[in-house]
């Protein structure tokens, strides 16, 4: 009896792996239609699909296919209508007008009016809402008729207009508004059709969509926290599209069936320094440490050489990017003698907080470590979780150094207005150089003139060194050879609707 | 005979990695956290300077190795302890007061078991930091309820045997007759628990290892250099091979010395 | 009987109550804060507090701690900050998944346990014998990390056998679902083979050294009948405890495996509940997995006392 029941569970154990053994074999797409149904990994799980709601740029990334803004922007940086077909700005800067387009329908069927985008902006300086300071210039704002809409500010903010174009400015239903962390509507050219947390969630065509429709059926994104599995699943042909890491792409690269398309990012990887430390706001020593910094091996390590050297707050993207670089470089010798003069001849011992889940930062700060400790500086690495550095490190300002990244805005402004004196920023220039300047450039109209004043304060930073400004990194996608117009944006997002395959 | 085979066999394994963890105080190829990113990703070869290979920052994996076997070592070793230790008075005091020790302590002991295993270091490694001691105090807390139901459930078989009753009816007292009768009375199994203990220590090590929450970079422990190398694995597969071969190794010593004694003295003292 | 498992559900009812209030009160303790972590690296002083006071957390914490316990007696686990969704519906999504593996892996163990483990015992000493004996020792000393990753290049990529990672529901693809938890339950079964296999082999040593199968060799029933249905039926009792004992291990400890193999288990969501210091959605997954394990035990130790009425009074201590 026994006997044969054990018997039976084996022989079923067995079949089962020759059934998935011989089942691999027929693979489909011979001559088959179009695929119209995109499979893409990435990484790290949206927390919530509500724009209004988190600092999240894994939830940016996919909530900009579902919601749109006002104004929308290109991959080179450039500001087009979107929800808004023409926009004014008045005299004295103090003053924007959007006219609406009249065809907008929401996913619930509504037609999207003026009304709409007042809601939508005030949940956006809600208390819960994370990115509410920024729009907290906004005083004032009118709904003119139906399809026009004037904002009224306080300042004067000469980049108001690009702040309506970052994805948490989505305009969304106020019916829908309580649920939209899970049941998300909006007007853009996708719909959320299924979301399994920690495992996928697919996109769905909006046929009712205003403008082009998008080219792809469904969107499905896979959730592969792991590099190694990510491009597993490209090489089986599973995914479409998968973001690299700079040493997979050898792999990649050379393959006729594959396609790698890279962008520097809108960002910048600093090492932040705590000016408050006993040592480190002696300015020598920050300048010592940033000779003693091989940033080409930095780059090497984290980003397998897919990243540009900065000197700087700003990225070489930047329209007001201004080479820094040969400031202070790349010499030990000279940085031993400084460190000397500064009277830490014998070196010192400093921590470094590095956070758990960016293994950029926790890679680059291993190598800034040991290049430091060349020097005679004694580095001792904490690595910790995102949310305790963000509790102990960004707000509690305890920390000695730190790697971490800082992302991106279409505006140089936002970029550097942390380094006010008083902006009680975990890396402030508490010497106060920039305060001025900074003041200046936002009220200045002239984008030359702003440009000249932004170079003034990244020469500022180059040699103050309230951080040590280390790279800009590569954003670095592999598509399948069929896969077309997929582009990478100055803002963490993607865009599906002019995805196709040919 | 074959008794003795595993012991035996035990017994190469461990002292195999006891030398690599002697030979780490005095000579290593390399400083086991030296970086040198112009010749990282070589691969192991017997005739090169690194005979096996380097890792994704340069790093001689051989002297990482040798120096993981400190990190391996000396959690595995001091958490068990620790474990023992806080385990053997648990347990003793719940069997010998059982009025009013037996039911609180086993409660707890009940609930630790009952908690799941990862998330009770993941709070316990965030409470008292990660690193060296966060892993020691984490294992050897997974370590408690095991030794303290051992002795508990081993006090309670042998406190009706004729010679306990005997020496409590003389008025000894109850320290004097846990020290004199049931620590001897217990100490074959308490030996053979303890040395397979030192084995599951090792695993549980690696795993916390692994999941990033034991010994922090740039120091070498086998499971970080496992955790490392996994970013890097599809390219570079041979990353992954010395430190589970090493994991391997020291894992299967213990447990075999466990089994070991075991055989010889547990399994020989009933036979008899 | 009745007695005492009445008495144990009470007990298990306080160990409950403990554990979530160590849950509760160390997730206060160490660093990280919901709210800034919802405000991220834009977040000011004054935000993080006006937030705390919309999320309720700037009460003290024995309130924070009852009001979330009443919502508990009335079934209310409540919402998960980061997904934002209640956390009965997020379990209810990732049990299947980590259930699967554990009852496919135990399946795996159990079949290759009883196996090998038996014939192990009756052909002591054998090729067969030390072939078990080699497997049950490495089965316990090989990290299952490591298994996974070299089973990910060898039948995923290489092979092309199995997907490497993710998971099939039942209802998409009955095939495709097998196929995605086969190799992350042979993985999770490789722990479990070492345990099994020597429970089985020295319960069945001792089994075949009782009185009673001499007395059936000498009645001259047949080896294979007499193995069947005499040794292992002797032999069965020390295995389920343990298939019991382990499972209910099995079911909280597959976090490994799930981030090895990208599966959307529970074990991921405890990792993800802690790293956003998502207290409602860890608080309610301990209370899960915790009275999972504590009721499985139970389960385990009634069905022990109803086969075999002796082990009582010890289990009880009294």
């Amino acid at each position: 009896m026994k006997n044969s029941k054990l018997l039976l569970l084996i022989i079923a154990v067995l079949m089962m792996f020759s059934i998935t053994a011989c089942q691999q074999e027929n693979t489909p797409d011979d001559a088959a239609p179009i695929k119209t149904d995109l499979t893409m990994g990435y990484t790290t799980e949206p927390e919530g699909l509500d724009p209004h709601r988190t600092a999240a740029a894994s939830t940016f990334a996919i909530t900009n296919n579902i919601y749109d803004t006002l104004v929308g922007v290109t991959s080179d940086w450039e500001i087009v209508p979107r929800l808004a077909k023409e926009w004014d700005i008045s005299e004295n800067g103090m003053e924007i007008t959007f006219k609406l387009r009249d065809d907008v329908k929401f996913h619930n069927g509504r037609d999207m009016k003026a009304k709409d985008i007042e809601f939508s902006i005030k949940r956006l300086k809600d208390v819960e809402s994370p990115r509410a300071r920024d729009y907290a210039n906004i005083k004032d704002i009118e709904v003119v008729d139906d399809y026009t809409i004037k904002f009224t500010t306080e300042k004067l903010d000469v980049e108001l207009l690009k702040s309506f174009a970052y994805p948490w400015a989505a305009i969304v239903p106020e019916e829908a508004a309580a649920d939209l962390k899970t049941k998300p509507v909006g007007t853009g050219a996708f719909t959320l059709k299924e979301w399994i947390p920690q495992q996928q969630l697919v996109l769905q065509r909006n046929d009712n969509y205003y403008g082009d429709k998008a080219k792809l059926e469904t969107v499905k994104l896979v959730l592969l926290p792991d590099a190694t599995s990510m491009l597993a699943g490209f090489q089986a042909g599973d995914l479409d599209i998968i973001p690299l890491t700079g040493d997979q792409v050898t792999v990649v690269e050379g393959n006729a069936e594959y396609k790698v398309i890279s962008e520097p990012m809108n960002a910048v990887q600093i090492m932040s320094i705590n000016t408050n430390h006993e040592i480190l706001s002696n300015e020598k020593v920050r300048q010592a440490m940033a000779m003693a910094i091989n940033k080409k091996e930095v780059i090497d390590a984290s980003m397998f050489g897919y990243g540009d050297q900065i000197g700087s707050h700003l990225p070489p993207t930047s329209p007001d990017y201004f080479d820094t670089n040969d400031i202070i470089e790349y010499n030990p010798d000279k940085a031993k003698e400084l460190l000397k003069e500064a009277g830490y001849e014998n070196g010192f011992d400093i921590n470094m907080s590095l956070p758990k889940n960016y293994q950029l930062h926790v890679d680059g700060g291993q190598v800034i470590a040991d290049q430091l400790s060349k020097i005679g500086i004694n580095v001792n690495i904490e690595i910790i979780e995102w949310g305790t550095w963000l509790s102990d490190v960004y707000g509690a300002k305890k920390f000695d150094t730190t790697v971490v990244g800082h992302t991106g805005r279409l505006d140089s402004f936002a970029f550097l207005s942390r380094y006010y004196s008083n902006s009680n920023d975990y890396i402030s220039l508490k010497t106060g150089e920039v305060d001025e300047l900074l003041d200046r450039a936002q009220q200045e109209l002239d984008a030359d003139k702003r440009t000249e004043i932004y170079k003034e304060i990244q020469e500022i930073l180059a040699n103050k060194l309230p951080a040590i400004y280390l790279q800009t990194p590569r954003t670095i996608l592999a598509l399948q050879k069929n896969v077309d117009g997929m582009e990478i944006f100055p803002i963490d997002f993607y865009d599906f609707k002019e995805v196709y395959f040919n | 005979m074959k008794k003795n085979l595993s012991l035996g066999l035990g017994m190469i394994l461990v002292l195999l990695i006891l030398a690599v963890w002697i030979l780490s105080f005095i000579y290593m190829p390399y400083k086991p956290n030296e970086m040198n990113i112009s010749e990282r990703f070589m691969k192991p070869d017997f005739n090169s300077e690194h005979i096996l290979g380097t890792d994704n920052f340069g790093r001689d994996i051989l002297s990482r190795i040798m120096y993981g076997s400190r990190n391996v070592l000396l959690v595995g070793v001091g958490s068990v302890t620790l474990g023992t230790m806080i385990g053997i008075i648990l347990g003793a005091l719940a069997a010998l007061f059982k009025k009013y020790a037996s039911s609180l302590i086993m409660r707890i002991m009940d609930g630790l078991m009952a908690f799941p295993g990862i998330l009770l270091a993941l709070m316990l490694v965030t409470v008292v930091g990660r690193g060296l001691k966060g892993s020691i105090i984490a294992i050897s807390i997974f370590m408690v309820p095991v030794f303290s139901r051992l002795v508990y459930s081993m006090i309670l078989d042998t406190e009706n045997l004729l010679y306990i009753k005997a020496a409590k009816s003389y008025g000894s007292s109850k320290f004097t007759i846990f020290i004199r009768h049931f620590i001897p009375a217990m100490l074959p199994r308490l030996i053979t628990q303890y040395s397979s203990a030192i084995g599951s220590a090792v695993m549980i090590e690696t795993s916390l290892s692994f999941l990033g929450l034991g010994i922090q970079p740039p120091f070498a422990s086998w499971g970080l250099m496992l955790s490392e190398a996994r970013q890097f694995f599809l390219v570079y597969p041979y990353l992954a091979v010395a430190p589970g071969i090493a994991i391997i190794i020291t894992v299967l010593g213990f447990n075999l010395i466990g089994d070991g004694l075991n055989d010889i003295l547990i399994y020989r003292r009933l036979l008899l | 009987m009745l007695r005492y498992v009445i008495s144990r559900v009470k007990s298990s009812i306080v160990v409950l109550l403990v554990v979530s209030i160590i849950t509760f009160f160390v997730l206060m303790i160490i660093p990280g804060d919901p709210a800034q972590l919802i405000l991220g690296t834009e977040a000011t002083p004054e935000m993080i507090e006006d937030l705390h006071k919309a999320m309720g957390l700037d009460k003290p914490l024995y309130q924070q701690y009852l009001s979330w316990l009443v919502d508990l007696a009335k079934l209310d686990m409540g919402k998960s900050y980061v997904y934002g969704e209640s956390v009965t519906t997020l379990i209810a999504k990732a049990l299947p998944v980590t259930m699967s593996i554990a009852v496919l892996a135990m399946i795996f163990a159990t079949a290759f346990a009883f196996l090998f483990g038996m014939l192990s015992a009756i052909k002591k000493n054998s090729f067969i014998d030390y072939f078990s004996r080699s497997i049950m020792q490495l089965g316990t000393a090989i990290p299952s990390f490591w298994i996974g990753m070299v089973f990910i290049v060898y039948f995923g990529l290489r092979l092309k056998l199995f997907p490497v990672s993710g998971f099939v529901t039942m209802s998409e693809s009955f095939l495709g679902f097998l196929k995605s938890i086969a190799l992350p339950a042979i993985v999770l079964s490789f722990g479990e083979v070492g345990t099994l296999l020597r429970i089985v082999r020295s319960s069945m040593l001792d089994s075949l050294m009782q009185d009673y199968m001499d007395m059936a060799k000498i009645q001259g029933l047949r080896a294979g009948k007499i193995y069947l249905k005499y040794a292992l039926r002797g032999a069965l009792i020390a295995p389920i405890t343990i298939i019991g004992m382990q499972f209910a291990k099995l079911a909280g400890g597959t976090v490994v495996v799930e981030t090895i193999f990208a599966l959307p288990g529970i074990g991921r969501l405890v990792l993800t509940a802690v790293e956003h210091r998502d207290i409602v959605l860890l608080q309610g997954l301990v209370m899960f997995i915790t009275s999972t394990v504590i009721i499985i035990t139970l389960m385990v130790d009634v069905l022990i006392m109803i086969i075999n009425p002796r082990i009582k009074s010890v289990e009880r201590g009294e």
